[in-house]
Order: C-alpha cells, then sequence, then structure tokens
C-alpha cells in the first residue's frame, strides 16, 4: 500500500499547493514527512527480510501493474526524498510561484514512482511524467537560454521514449508480458532470438537518452547549466537517476555486460574531456555529471555483486554532492552575476562563506578524498571490479575529476567573511552533513562484510594518488586551453546520434 | 501485397520524421516531425496488435477465441495523449522563442541564445 500512496500523495500535495498557492510551503514540508514515514515503513518490511510487493487492481503477477520495493527501490527513494528536503530549504525564501511547488511535487512524486515500478509501459508513462515535469522546471525563469535549453532536452527525450514505446511493443508482441520479473526469465529461455536484441536496443537506446549517457544525452549540459540552481540539483541528483534505475531493471532482463562497459567508458571519457576544457561553473558540473554516469554503468557492467552494491552505493553518493556543489554554485553565480570561473575566482569575497564552505564539501566529496562519500563508494565499487581495464577508466576518471575540478580551489581561500541567509545555510548542511557522514550510512545499502572489505591502504592510496596527481596535471595543463566541437549539442546532431546510439547498442547486444 | 501492413508504413513514417527533425531548420516543421514519429510508433503497437479476422475485444459481444489483443490499444490511449501534451507544451516554448526573437529558424535562435549567454558573462 505504501508504494502506491507515496507518488499519490504528492501527486495530491501538488494540487493542494496550487489550490491554496499561500500554504505551498507547509504542504512541501508535510509531504515530507508523510514520505519520511511511509519510507520507513517500507524500509523495516524489507530489513524483515522481505520486499514489500503489489499489483494494481488485483490482477495476478505478470498481468498487472506491479511494483515492488527493494533494495533499488529504496536507495533512490531515499535519495529523492533526501534531495527533496535539502530542496525545500533551499527555496524556503526565494519567493518562488505556487506553479513551483506543484512541478516539484509532481516530480519527486514521479521519482518514486519510478524506483519501484516493475512495469515496462508504467516505466514508459513515468519517465514522460518526469520529462514534462522537468521540461516546465527548466523553463522555469523564461529566460531564453532555458527555453531553448528545455525545448532541446523535450525534443530529444521525446524521441528516446519513441524508441523505448516501439522496444515495449517488440518485447510485448514476442513475450506477452510487460513485467521486469516475467521478461527476465523469457528472455532467458531463449537468450539469442533476433527479437531479444531488437528490443534490447530500443528499450536500453530509449532510456539512455534520458539516463545522461553520453552520445546519446547531449541536451543534458545546456538543460542543467542554464536552469535555476534547484531544478539542476533535481534534475541531477533525481532525473537522471531515474533513467539510471530504469537502465539497471533492463539489466537484469538482458545481457548489456558488453553494452554497458562499452557505453560507460564512453560516457565517462568524454564527459571529463570536456569537463576540463570548461571553464564555466554550471557547464562543469553538467559534464562531470556525464563522466559520473560512467561509473555507474561500469559498476553494472563488471557483474559482480559487489560492484553492482557499488554502484548503487555511488548513485546515491553523486546524488548528494552534485546537488550540493549545483546549489552552492547557482548562489555564488547568483552573487558575483556571472558562472564563469575566473569571475568568481576575482569576486569571490562577495560569496557567502557557508556557499564556499558547501563547495569545499561538494568537491572533496566527488574527488573521492577519504571519509567522505565519493570516497567509499568508489571504494565499495572497485572492490567489485574485476577487469583491470574497467580500473584502468575508473583510475583515470578519479584524475580527470581532480584536474577539471582544480580549477575551483582560488575560490575557496579568502578571510572576508560575508554571512548567507539561514534557509540556504541549513539545505547545505543537510547535504554536506550526508556527505561527511556517508560511510556509516551506506551500512544501510551495502552490506557490512563488503564495507569493512574497502576499508583498506589501497584504497586509501589511490584516492590520494588521483588527487595528487590531478593537481599537478592542472598545473601543467594551466592557461592551455583546447577547444572541442560544440555544434554536437544542436537538435539536428542531437537526433543523428541518438539513431547512431541505437545501432550502436544493436550490435553490441550480437556480441554478448 | 504481404508486405505492405501497418508495421511497414510506420517504419517509413518514422523514417520521414526522422528526417524532417535532422533536416528542415523551421521548429514549427521539426515538432510537427516528432509528431510523426510518435503518431508512427503509436501506428506500429495498434497493428502489431492486429489480426485480419479479429473481433473487436468487446465482453458480450465477441468471443475471446477471435478478438483483437486488447493490450496495446489500452497502451496507445495514454500514449496519445501524452504525445499531446508534449506538442502542445512544445509549441507554447516555440511561441515564447518566437515573440523575443521572430524567428522559427533553429540554426539562429541556437545562435542568438549562444551570443546572450556570452555577453551576460561580459555585462553582469
Amino acid at each position: 500500500m505504501e508504494l502506491i500512496l507515496l507518488p499519490l500523495l504528492r501527486f495530491a500535495f501538488g494540487a493542494l499547493s496550487i489550490a491554496s498557492g499561500r500554504s505551498r510551503r507547509t504542504f512541501a514540508v508535510a509531504a515530507l514527512l508523510v514520505d519520511a514515514a511511509l519510507l520507513s515503513r517500507l524500509a523495516l518490511t524489507l530489513a524483515g527480510g522481505t520486499a514489500t510487493e503489489m499489483v494494481l487492481g488485483g490482477w495476478a503477477r505478470g498481468l498487472g501493474i506491479g511494483f515492488v520495493g527493494d533494495r533499488i527501490g529504496l536507495t533512490f527513494a531515499s535519495l529523492v526524498w533526501g534531495l527533496g528536503v535539502s530542496i525545500v530549504f533551499y527555496t524556503w525564501r526565494q519567493n518562488l510561484r505556487p506553479y513551483f511547488f506543484m512541478l516539484l511535487h509532481l516530480l519527486i512524486g514521479a521519482a518514486f514512482a519510478m524506483v519501484f515500478t516493475k512495469d515496462l509501459f508504467n516505466a514508459y508513462v513515468i519517465l514522460e511524467l518526469l520529462t514534462l515535469a522537468s521540461f516546465l522546471l527548466v523553463g522555469y525563469g523564461r529566460r531564453p537560454g532555458q527555453i531553448w535549453a528545455s525545448l532541446r532536452y523535450l525534443v530529444l527525450c521525446s524521441l528516446g521514449m519513441s524508441l523505448f514505446l516501439l522496444g515495449l511493443a517488440v518485447v510485448y508482441v514476442h513475450t506477452g508480458t510487460l513485467d521486469i520479473a516475467e521478461l527476465a526469465l523469457r528472455v532467458a529461455a531463449s537468450p539469442s532470438a533476433p527479437w531479444v536484441r531488437l528490443g534490447g536496443a530500443l528499450l536500453v537506446g530509449g532510456v539512455a537518452v534520458k539516463a545522461g549517457v553520453f552520445l546519446f544525452s547531449l541536451w543534458l549540459p545546456a538543460a542543467h547549466a542554464r536552469a535555476l540552481p534547484a531544478v539542476s540539483a533535481l534534475l541531477s541528483g533525481v532525473v537522471i537517476k531515474m533513467g539510471v534505475v530504469e537502465l539497471f531493471r533492463l539489466s537484469e532482463v538482458f545481457p548489456l555486460e558488453l553494452t554497458f562497459g562499452v557505453l560507460g567508458v564512453a560516457t565517462a571519457l568524454l564527459g571529463i574531456l570536456f569537463a576540463v576544457q570548461t571553464y564555466d561553473l554550471k557547464k562543469l558540473l553538467a559534464f562531470s555529471t556525464l563522466s559520473q554516469i560512467g561509473y555507474l554503468l561500469i559498476g553494472f557492467a563488471a557483474g559482480t555483486q559487489a560492484a553492482r552494491i557499488g554502484a548503487l552505493d555511488y548513485a546515491v553518493a553523486h546524488g548528494l554532492f552534485k546537488a550540493l556543489l549545483f546549489l552552492a554554485a547557482g548562489e555564488a553565480a547568483r552573487v558575483v552575476g556571472g558562472s564563469d570561473v575566473r569571475r568568481l575566482v576575482d569576486a569571490r569575497c562577495s560569496i557567502p562563506t557557508a556557499t564556499r564552505a558547501a563547495l569545499l564539501v561538494g568537491i572533496l566529496g566527488i574527488v573521492g578524498l577519504p571519509p567522505f562519500a565519493g570516497f567509499a563508494a568508489k571504494a565499495v565499487l572497485e572492490a567489485g571490479i574485476h577487469p583491470t581495464f574497467f580500473h584502468a577508466v575508473v583510475a583515470l576518471i578519479s584524475v580527470g575529476t581532480a584536474v577539471s575540478f582544480a580549477k575551483l580551489l582560488p575560490i575557496l581561500p579568502g578571510r572576508c567573511a560575508t554571512r548567507s541567509d539561514w534557509s540556504t545555510t541549513t539545505a547545505y548542511a543537510w547535504l554536506a552533513g550526508a556527505i561527511v557522514l556517508f560511510l556509516p550510512l551506506s551500512i544501510a545499502i551495502v552490506p557490512r562484510s563488503m564495507l569493512s572489505a574497502t576499508w583498506r591502504w589501497p584504497a586509501f592510496l589511490e584516492a590520494f594518488a588521483a588527487v595528487t596527481l590531478g593537481l599537478t596535471l592542472h598545473r601543467l595543463l594551466r592557461g592551455r586551453r583546447f577547444r572541442l566541437p560544440q555544434a554536437i549539442f544542436r537538435i539536428e546532431e542531437g537526433t543523428l546520434v541518438i539513431l547512431g546510439g541505437f545501432f550502436v547498442v544493436y550490435v553490441l547486444l550480437q556480441f554478448s | 501485397m504481404s508486405w505492405l501492413n501497418g508495421v511497414t508504413v510506420s517504419i517509413v513514417l518514422f523514417g520521414i520524421g526522422l528526417l524532417g527533425l535532422v533536416l528542415r531548420r523551421d521548429l514549427v516543421i521539426k515538432l510537427l516531425a516528432l509528431g510523426l514519429v510518435n503518431a508512427s510508433t503509436i501506428l506500429c503497437l495498434v497493428s502489431l496488435g492486429a489480426r485480419s479476422d479479429g473481433a473487436p475485444p468487446l465482453l458480450g459481444i465477441s468471443t475471446v477465441q477471435n478478438i483483437v489483443d486488447p493490450l496495446p490499444q489500452a497502451i496507445v490511449l495514454s500514449a496519445i495523449v501524452i504525445n499531446f501534451a508534449i506538442l502542445a507544451l512544445a509549441l507554447v516554448f516555440v511561441m515564447l522563442l518566437v515573440e523575443r526573437y521572430h524567428t522559427t529558424d533553429s540554426h539562429r535562435i541556437e545562435r542568438e541564445t549562444a551570443e546572450e549567454e556570452e555577453q551576460e558573462e561580459l555585462w553582469s
């Protein structure tokens, strides 16, 4: 029952905050409290050993729309809830319209439905709902740049979802079911049938557009960089992750190890290349999101249980520190009046101290220094990766992340103390607390045996070596700028690339 | 003419829609092309569930043995509504862009927004 109440109550709160706009903040807090109660009930059931399951409308399993409160679902739902808390605090004093809060409730409700659903068509509807909600949220400020970014987002996502729907049709015609668990059985019965490849490629290609996999998600940098800070945090922390959840679910059905390996390495390397090159703080964060999605895919490509749980853990960690970075970067850019890193460095005294502290915690988290979130999650992930090639890629991305974030270090020092208001500081403190205390918190996700196995010298050494190497490389590269093609971010190229990506996935499925 | 069925027609329409999305620079035509892509997906779904000798899936009128599969039709209803919402909202956003730039040319809008972004950096 909780599984269906979570999204439905959120939708109700969304309607309420439009109907009575004055008390929109009260409704937002009330929604968070209700969610917390429902989620903890689900967590208690899962801790008892059985995952909560339900099928809508009283149909038999495999026929009706199924929901399941398993580990993946609850992990992502808690992440969504945690980010929801910080967003409510962050926007407390911003005097946003009731319309914003309605979209916020809609987005979070859809996210709750997405993480628990086991039905492909339900996933399609919810992904489209997420697309629409985030499309309107990106364009909330009505600036032409935002509107253009969100229009590109909508067109490319709608195309991707068309591919998804075609894949769904292929799968349904050959199996007669849309339930993930049922599908996994049918595909396992005939793993080399031609329709498995076609359906799998269409489904994966479609979701990859939403999941921030590079060369599929060419809409992402503009949309994330131009939106309001609170919206960027939601997009990076929640909306992208919903595509990732669906990819994880699909990996239970189709043999996707090779595909995820190739896509993960590509998105990680290209994302980090663009992140190193850009000097726009918000673009830097957007590109680094792409590279971090690479970690998650590599974790799922490795095929071991530890790597999968590590990827899950990393998805939460990434949601936390990327949201914190986007919120802090947004406030810094608003105060300074631009998000170019060099301008931010020049005007660093006008950036509030709390914001700079938040940036510091976010950077420490993302480059993976112990004991912050990035380190703990990456250590679990790396412990599960056996092919040395993947290990090398993960280490390379760590260095690349350090290089790209080293640009931000000059913003941080300065004795000038500027106060910021309590609500944003609370939002930072909430996320920063979760990042610092991530290791104890992640016991909820990672079994204790796995966690202690990663607490060893090699992981520490690797983390420090990556950061040192990154800082050195940043020194060497400073002043040397290289330009990467920017034309690929237009609609036309995006369309072609999605189509090409689909063929690549199709061919890769041939070989696995 | 066994090859001429809903599925092949939908693939052709999908291709035409894609060409429109890639080749035409006018945003309204781009959105129409997107609508064509989405509509072709719907056509594909319906015709995959269709049978030439099938009866409508209505309990009490047809027997269960010879009805067409009702699930694709139910799915398609939701998909049509979603696609309608997407197109309508996208057109509203195109309207906002036209008010600002007085053009529907995607390349020009792309250029102008990029220039505005750079100027914001310089002035603010």
